[in-house]
């Protein structure tokens, strides 16, 4: 006769209602995994949703095409206008200069917008009301320009040759994310203003963005397909509603890539939390589960009462858990601020928050039925004598159990996985991990009990620690292997972002780059420079931009798709022509042509570029140049440095070949400091179309872009840290339990602390040892594939921090070890025998 | 699950050459060595011998909380070396009272509710009521509510008795039930142990070196070297 539910649920929680602490690690681990997957997935579905409610507002329409330096044709206008109603931008990086005389400019992106814009989505100013485009000689500014400048509503700022008023701040840009990265704050003017500043000239650096509105039924990749179709040669940038911010979708691809593998570790570290958990709990209830079977409780009854203990604080760890997962969102966005391309608002997921519960239950069963299947099978007689659990085999059906729910793991971590192979290769990654782990305590085992006795009572008691029955050895070599991994993983990826922060800053960058200076105004420039610092280093040459349209006699517009890595043909590059080889250059095919060459057309490509093209040295290649097609022959191939912050380009041509073409000259300018202040006042109001760019700004951005995503990636990984951190204070307290009893011994035999402290030291040193190097290199090799294949830095970690680090977590692991043993070691024997 | 063999009971405990061996193949130890006894219905019987002789391996076996190595075990005419570990549970439940010298409550639980554990396993009705029933025999109604750890050694021992009678069971083992008490509490505790078994009618098995208290029982049975070598009324 079994007992009914209620009475075992009776028993269980009056068994439980005392000893609750025992189950605290169960409770933490399975509260970080939850809270962790919880939040991961509230987030980034509060990410998806906002992204796909905002899909036509971000793109500002339904279907976008850019082109680079030019207008629309009429015929391209046609087109498009055939498709639906068109909006049309021109936006291009110009110098806002103050109102006051000698006042300060800064770099800004101007855009120029239609009277149809925005489609989608509100421009708001700051002032109230949605606005549409400005009235001509008016302008809408940014936050940061107005700052910048110090210009408010009313006053006026100035753009080429124009001035304007401005009318109001903006508060939101509907299309900003779709925009990409930029250099400067946004200023917006009406499309009628544009001539009149004169910034557009021929070879300006421009883009013209029509963005095509399509009635609701409308397949937007379709229509996009059939206009590209029309014009396959016209070297446009079109895109869809289906993917309307590019470089945010790959940014929350990479950063949602990395969340699943601290969800999935952390998933993992919480499964061996529980497992010791569980193991430990059961452990100190051993006389109580004998005393229950000698009143007459069958293995299926402590079975049930035990699984029902521990399913009642995993149900409550698992609902904190996604109570505070499901507003991390909140937290993150407002902690994060512009991190996030989006602020996801407070919305209740159900799906992510079902998937983490899910989870987490099938979590605390597959980690906690071993060892209460170990558990059931205790004898009445445990009473009577110490029993020596040893690996005791669990019965068939709590194992089918467990492979049920492991089973069940993996196929939902697959089947919501963005990445599905991803998702397997890290459960596949994580188990082999632990696989690994389990026999190098197997193997550690095996040689302790093989090795010669030492005299010394003491080393002899730590190395019989390692292998006696009942010994700790594997939940602690899992959880510390475990442990060290977690912090050399992330210091590794700490160092690593750190040194690529340190190294975007060259040590040689340039002052300034200056872009669009008018080829008639170049002389003039360059004295302008030299005035300001005589010592100053001007590096200048031709800027212009052209469509690839034939290579090795294959003409682009027949191909039926572009060679794998061929980003080259993807419309227009950017180009230059030169009669020296560019520095940062080095010839790796072919020869440079002579400086005073005057010859037929000749380019040099970029060795890699060239390589996706399958062409070399000899070979044809023709560019459309503002609809000129130029033909040249391959005169070389060019290995280029392109982190030295200097200029160069894929494609260099020889002189006398681009020289007709209208175009500008771009520039790199070293000066000294008080030049760099002189500079900067001069050159805009003297060159009104030129962009004059401060290296240091850009660097600090992206210092400040870096610095951003290097904090966010180790607040993320810091939950698997703090889980992993949770594990191995479980197992180390588990262990100390069994050290307490041999150090009360060894002190009442006349043992000092020091030579008992010397023997839990000389054990936990063994451990840490065999894991270091094992450590090391699992933590590298984690960290290189976060930083190397999700994130694309460079890996470059400081391998001093992560010696350091080692041999702190070690320290940090023997601290726990020993510490709560202090007490214990403090007291005179007598009281510490009556303790035991 | 076997089904339970049962025989004509006309003794409480029949154990014929009971051997126990334990330990691994390299390193047996034997424990008994082919124990044979019979004890009748309401009768108590003490279990004397120096440490190691067997008595409690025997109680152990008898009591079905350890395995024969051979031999036969007829308990309540329950054949308990044909039940398995669960088995041998469901037998004890009603059926067998266990008194142990250092209690074995259960810590985390109050008297009562230690009382009334195995009456619920036994899915016996109103086991609260039985229980306080029972404490209140043994001179703990005051303290129902109290925790071992807040109970004397000899408060402990009592509510252990009242645990042990509270399902009515027909044979009660104790050993060394008053090894933890001092002189006068453990006279008061094998008082309670013998006046409790004559209420209920059943019979008792209890392991002490005490000749005292043997002489208190119906028939005395001595051990050495895990064999009876003496038995007598």
């Amino acid at each position: 006769m079994s007992l009914s539910l209620a009475a075992i649920w009776r028993i269980a929680r009056r068994d439980l209602s005392a000893r609750i602490r025992g189950l605290r690690l169960l409770a933490i681990c399975l509260f970080l995994g939850v809270a962790t997957l919880a939040a991961i997935g509230s987030l980034t579905a509060g990410i998806a949703d906002e992204l796909s409610r905002r899909g036509q507002s971000i793109l500002g329409g339904d279907v976008e095409i850019g082109i680079a330096q030019r207008e629309a044709t009429q015929a391209e206008m046609a087109a498009m206008r055939k498709a639906g109603a068109v909006s049309q931008t021109i936006r291009l990086r110009a110098m806002a200069i103050g109102s006051q005389i000698g006042g300060d400019s800064l770099l800004a992106e101007l855009k120029a917008v239609d009277n149809v814009y925005p489609h989608y989505g509100a421009l708001t100013l700051r002032e109230g009301g949605i606005a549409k485009a400005p009235a001509k000689d008016e302008i809408y500014i940014g936050p940061t320009l107005s700052e910048r400048l110090n210009i408010d509503t009313g006053e006026t700022v100035r753009f080429g040759e124009a001035t304007f008023k401005v009318a109001g701040i903006i508060a939101e840009e509907p299309d900003r994310l779709g925009e990409g990265f930029t250099l400067g704050p946004v200023a917006i003017i009406n499309m009628l203003s544009l001539p009149d500043t004169g910034l557009i000239q021929p070879g300006s650096m421009y883009e013209a963005k029509y963005r095509i509105k399509l009635s609701a039924d409308e397949d937007a990749a379709a229509v996009a397909k059939t206009l590209e179709a029309q014009f396959p040669s016209a070297g446009w940038d079109i895109t869809d509603r289906s993917n309307g911010a590019p470089g945010t979708r790959r940014f929350i691809e990479r950063m949602g890539q990395f969340l699943t593998l601290v969800g999935l570790a952390a998933l993992v570290i919480a499964g061996i939390g529980v497992g010791n958990g569980v193991s430990s709990y059961l452990t100190s209830k051993r006389a109580s589960i004998a005393t229950l079977k000698v009143t007459g409780a069958d293995s299926g009854t402590i079975f049930r009462i035990y699984m029902l203990q521990i399913l009642a604080v995993a149900a409550g760890a698992i609902i904190a858990g996604l109570a505070v997962g499901s507003v991390m969102p909140m937290v993150i966005g407002w902690v994060a601020g512009d991190i996030l391309p989006v602020a996801p608002g407070f919305n209740l997921h159900p799906l992510p928050l079902f998937v983490s519960a899910v989870y987490g239950l099938l979590i605390a069963i597959a980690f906690a039925l071993p060892p209460l299947a170990r558990a059931r099978n205790l004898p009445a007689a445990g009473l009577f004598r110490a029993i020596v659990e040893g690996n005791a085999r669990i019965d068939q059906r709590s194992a089918i159990w467990v492979i049920a729910a492991i089973g069940a793991i993996i196929t939902l971590a697959v089947v919501t996985a963005r990445e599905p192979l991803f998702s397997l290769a890290f459960i596949g990654a994580a188990f082999g991990l632990l696989l690994l782990l389990t026999g190098i305590a197997w193997l550690l085992r095996f040689i302790a009990l093989r090795l010669p006795r030492p005299k010394a009572p003491l080393p002899r008691l730590a190395l019989a620690n390692l292998h006696r029955p009942g010994a700790q050895t594997q939940a602690l070599v899992v959880a510390l292997g475990l442990g060290l991994t977690l912090f050399v993983t992330l210091a590794a990826i700490q160092t690593s972002i750190n040194n690529e922060i340190k190294n975007s800053v060259p040590d040689r960058a340039p002052s300034f780059f200056a872009l669009d200076i008018p080829r008639e105004g170049a002389a003039q420039f360059t004295q302008m420079v030299q005035q300001a610092d005589p010592k100053a280093t001007i590096n200048m040459i031709p800027a212009l931009r052209g469509t690839i349209v034939e290579y090795g006699g294959q003409r682009v517009d027949q191909l039926e798709e572009l060679p794998d890595g061929a980003w080259i043909l993807n419309g227009d590059r950017g180009l230059t022509y030169s009669g020296a080889l560019p520095k940062g250059s080095e010839i790796v095919a072919g020869n440079w042509w002579p400086a005073n060459y005057k010859g037929p057309a000749l380019v040099s490509l970029e060795a890699e570029a060239a390589e996706s093209l399958g062409v070399s040295v000899g070979d044809s290649l023709t560019i459309s140049l503002l609809g000129v097609e130029i033909p040249a022959k391959i005169a070389s191939l060019r290995t280029v440095k392109w982190d030295n912050f200097g200029l160069n380009y894929v494609m260099v041509f020889s002189p006398g070949s681009l020289d007709a073409a209208p175009h500008n000259m771009v520039a790199t300018l070293t000066v000294s400091k008080p030049a760099e202040r002189i500079l900067a006042k001069s050159i805009p109001p003297a060159f009104p179309s030129s962009s004059l760019i401060e290296v240091g700004e850009v660097t600090a951005q992206i210092t400040i872009l870096l610095s951003q995503m290097a904090q966010a990636i180790a607040a993320a990984a810091s939950i698997a840290i703090l889980a992993g951190i949770a594990v191995l204070v479980g197992a180390i307290a588990a262990a100390r339990q069994s050290r307490i009893y041999d150090s009360v011994i060894m002190k009442m035999l006349g043992s000092t602390r020091r030579q008992i402290l010397g023997a839990q030291a000389l054990e936990y040193g063994i451990l840490a040892a065999v894991l270091g190097l094992l450590s090391l290199l699992l933590g590298m090799f984690a960290a290189y594939y976060v930083v190397v294949e999700i994130f694309d830095f460079s890996f470059a970690p400081d391998y001093s921090i992560l010696a350091l680090t080692l041999v702190g977590g070690a320290g940090l692991t023997f601290m726990l070890g020993i510490v709560g043993s202090l007490p214990i070691l403090a007291a005179r024997p007598s009281e510490a025998l009556r303790s035991l | 699950m076997h089904a339970p063999v049962t025989h004509k009971a006309d003794m409480a405990i029949r154990a014929a050459n009971v051997t126990l061996s334990l330990g691994s193949k390299d390193a047996s130890v034997s424990i008994l060595r082919g124990v044979d006894l019979e004890v009748p219905y309401d009768s108590s019987v003490a279990l004397l011998g120096p440490s190691g002789s067997g008595k409690s391996s025997l109680m152990a076996v008898l009591a079905g909380l350890e395995q024969a190595s051979g031999g036969t075990v007829l308990i309540d005419g329950l054949d308990f070396t044909k039940l398995d570990e669960d088995e041998l549970a469901r037998a004890r439940r009603g059926r067998i009272g266990i008194v142990l010298q250092a209690f074995h409550l259960l810590p985390t639980m109050t008297a009562l509710e230690n009382v009334a554990i195995p009456l619920e396993l036994a899915g016996l009705d109103d086991p609260f009521g039985r229980a306080q029933s029972e404490l209140e025999a043994v001179g703990l109604g005051h303290r129902l509510t109290h925790y071992p750890s807040q109970l004397s050694g000899g408060e402990q021992q009592r509510v252990a008795i009242a645990r042990a009678m509270a399902a009515g069971p027909k044979i009660i083992f104790a050993d060394e039930p008053t090894g933890n008490l001092d002189g006068s509490t453990g006279t008061a505790i094998v008082d309670l142990l013998f006046e409790r078994r004559a209420a209920l009618g059943a019979t008792l098995l209890i392991i002490t070196h005490d000749p005292e208290l043997a002489r208190k029982c119906d028939r005395v049975i001595s051990m050495q070297d895990g064999h009876v070598v003496e038995s007598a009324a």
